[in-house]
């Protein structure tokens, strides 16, 4: 039976909240003597709304803005993870449902990852596809396999692409950019699409609080840094990008609004209540700006926020607890809970999902910081690598 | 928003467990591999950055190397090892190419009959042909090499091998004269390709001028050359076209420091910036303003 998918939780006015069957009506696919239902999304389902966004912003990054993945490359991601996901969902339940989440994964990883000599136009180029794969896979087992306390707690993509990114490394991927072109109209057109479906879509899933608490201390911070000196290089800047400019292409970035609004709103993976998201928003600027601070590379600022989610997705359990209201966190005593914290610890430690949970949550942000010291990632950005540069 | 039904997998046999515990030591190896510790990930996945090496200080091999090894590349170039003349048959003194060369190549010229050279190594002659125009003859042998030539009469061998380090060249003696004024200098900037380096422009003291580019480094690619350009910073390939220009000469490397002299009937005075220019692309690769001195 699958729970979860076609139901929806409504707040009715002065009831309790009910769950209503909004059921879409079922269909059934007969393989042989064998009848398999087959389940598809619900219109009113946020990830419809995300995956035309991303869509949208896709055609353009295709048509006007020069993004340099192919569409065959953007195929065998979305293939991979909706087959993946499907023949999963077929052995544990028996029916066959629309892979909407994994469609999204596998978009966001197409969105986000470039492999090293794609060039834009290449349409059915399939150059690093096994770096694609390898990033959906990645995604969909941590989806999958790590699932402490039986759901999984790391944003699927953001997984994916921050353990591609670091293990792959620069000579081979790197993230898009983030200075998407002039500020012309393929740009604004694209900022219209963000800006547009950020508002479209933080309403419905009550995000729009969190990705504020991300954002002003974000600006805040970044302000800071570019007042006092902070820069990175870039390949496609001449020189250091430094004072205003810094701070403007980091926190304006198109890449920082779509990992904000649309990634960091996965609300499967953020804090249920309103004060743990916003507790969730400002910790992963503070942990974002805290690993850019050292950064001297592009390509390690994106790696650098996309790390810091990571790194807070490991902690939002605890972010619940603390950001409960101190009556709901000592009013009502849970049974079970008795033992003390260094034996919870060491249980849970002990629990291979837990275990390989908190190497993750370490070991991004951790990895991310070592970017810092990379001289090749230095020499990559600045364009001295030769003709050949992976950039 | 990834959102999806969760279910905990209700297989806890061994199998599960031996398999968590090698998801487990996956997951620890990546985070290893993710922190490229002892450059860990390069073994693996590769460099995109080259072992440092020793800049070349001469066109001639003879002149050295420097002290301060690099990672830049340049454009590969061709720099002389030896001058070799002799007549009718014989085995030339030995030369050395540096195991860092990618090729090298011997030009002959001679007057009468046929000319056949051979190095010791290769079964096959590098030229066999008929004086006085012979083609150039091409090796990847490296080490002590000794050629033997047999012709009829005189015959003159210049060996050069192709490398592609940066030319550190020291500024050209009529550069330090105390008759030479720098009258102009700039930075490079980028147009479409990466680049940095300080241009320096002097009127020597007979009059001539002279270029040289210090700390240098440009995207490397063949038959780059250097123009004048009346444009005072010309900012697009397209820009730079739409504005007279000059050839001041070509640039066979792409890193290092280079003296270059301007060809007579060119005045740099009334051009206003430098450009770097690929006729095969038809692309501004960089450009540097040139800030004349009152």
């Amino acid at each position: 039976m699958v729970r979860g998918r076609s139901t929806e939780l409504r707040e009715d006015a002065g009831s309790s909240p009910v769950v209503t069957t909004d059921l879409p009506q079922r269909r059934q696919l007969v393989v042989g003597s064998r009848s398999i239902p087959v389940i598809f999304p619900n219109r009113r389902d946020p990830r419809l709304k995300l995956a035309a966004v991303i869509t949208a912003l896709q055609v353009l990054g295709q048509a006007a803005l020069g993004f340099r993945v192919s569409i065959a490359q953007i195929l065998v991601c979305l293939g991979t993870c909706a087959l993946v996901d499907a023949a999963v969902m077929l052995r544990r339940e028996g029916v066959l449902v629309w892979p909407a989440s994994a469609l999204l994964t596998g978009n966001s990883v197409a969105f986000i990852l470039r492999t090293s000599g794609t060039e834009h136009g290449d349409w059915w180029s399939l150059n690093g596809i096994q770096y694609f794969i390898l990033a959906c896979l990645l995604s969909l087992l941590s989806k999958y396999l790590i699932r402490p306390g039986g759901k999984h707690i790391f944003n699927p993509s953001n997984i994916g692409l921050v353990w591609v990114l670091l293990i792959v490394g620069p000579t081979k991927v790197f993230p898009q950019y983030l200075w998407w072109g002039p500020n012309g109209a393929p740009v604004i057109a694209a900022l219209a699409v963000i800006l547009v479906g950020a508002v479209w879509i933080l309403r419905s899933v009550g995000m729009v609080r969190m990705a504020l608490s991300f954002m002003v201390p974000f600006a805040l911070l970044l302000g800071i840094f570019a007042a006092s000196g902070r820069s990175f290089f870039a390949i496609w800047h001449d020189g250091p990008v430094e004072g205003a400019e810094y701070w403007f292409n980091i926190v304006t970035s198109p890449e920082v609004l779509i990992f904000v609004f649309f990634m960091m709103s996965d609300p499967q993976t953020a804090p249920k209540d309103r004060r743990g998201r916003m507790v969730y928003g400002a910790a992963t600027a503070v942990v974002a700006a805290g690993l850019i601070y050292f950064q001297p590379t592009e390509f390690g600022i994106k790696v650098a926020i996309l790390a810091s989610l990571t790194a807070v997705c490991g902690v939002v359990p605890f972010i619940e607890k603390v950001a409960r209201p101190g009556d709901a966190r000592g009013s009502v005593p849970s049974p079970g809970r008795a033992e003390p914290v260094s034996r919870r610890l060491t249980d849970s430690v002990r629990h291979p999902a837990v275990a390989a949970a908190a190497v993750i949550a370490v070991a991004a942000p951790v990895d991310a910081a070592a970017l810092s010291n990379e001289k090749q990632i230095v020499l990559i950005e600045r364009g001295l690598t030769g003709e050949a540069n992976p950039q | 928003m990834e959102e999806d039904v969760t279910h905990e997998s209700p297989d806890r046999g061994p199998a599960h467990r031996i398999l968590s515990v090698l998801g487990l030591l996956a997951v620890l190896a990546g985070a290893v591999l993710g922190g490229n510790p002892f450059g860990i990930r390069e073994w693996v996945f590769g460099s995109a950055v080259p072992p440092p090496r020793p800049p070349a200080v001469g066109r001639e091999a003879a002149a050295g190397v420097d002290d301060d090894a690099t990672v830049l590349r340049s454009q590969p170039w061709w720099q002389t090892v030896a001058r070799l003349r002799g007549t009718g048959q014989m085995v030339t003194q030995a030369f050395t190419i540096g195991g860092d060369a990618l090729q090298w190549r011997v030009r002959t010229s001679c007057t009468d009959g046929d000319i056949a050279v051979e190095v010791s190594t290769e079964a096959e002659p590098l030229v066999a042909a008929p004086c006085p125009s012979t083609p150039d003859g091409y090796s990847s042998e490296t080490g002590s090499l000794s050629l033997r030539v047999a012709a009829k009469g005189p015959w003159r061998l210049h060996i050069e091998q192709q490398i592609d380090v940066p030319l550190e060249e020291p500024p050209l003696p009529a550069m330090t004269a105390s008759d030479t004024r720098e009258i102009a200098a700039g930075s490079l900037y980028r147009i479409e390709r990466p680049t940095f380096g300080r241009v320096r422009l002097y009127r020597l003291a007979g009059g001539n001028y002279a270029l040289r580019l210090s700390d240098f480094y440009v995207s490397p690619n063949v038959d780059l050359e250097l123009r004048f350009s009346s444009l005072q910073a010309p900012r697009s390939t397209q820009a730079f076209e739409g504005a007279s220009s000059v050839f001041v000469a070509p640039l066979d490397i792409t890193a290092g420091s280079l003296n270059f002299k301007i060809p007579p009937g060119v005045v740099p005075t009334e051009y206003r910036s430098l450009v770097i220019w690929c006729p095969p692309l038809n692309l501004a690769y960089a450009g540097a303003r040139l800030e004349f001195r009152a």
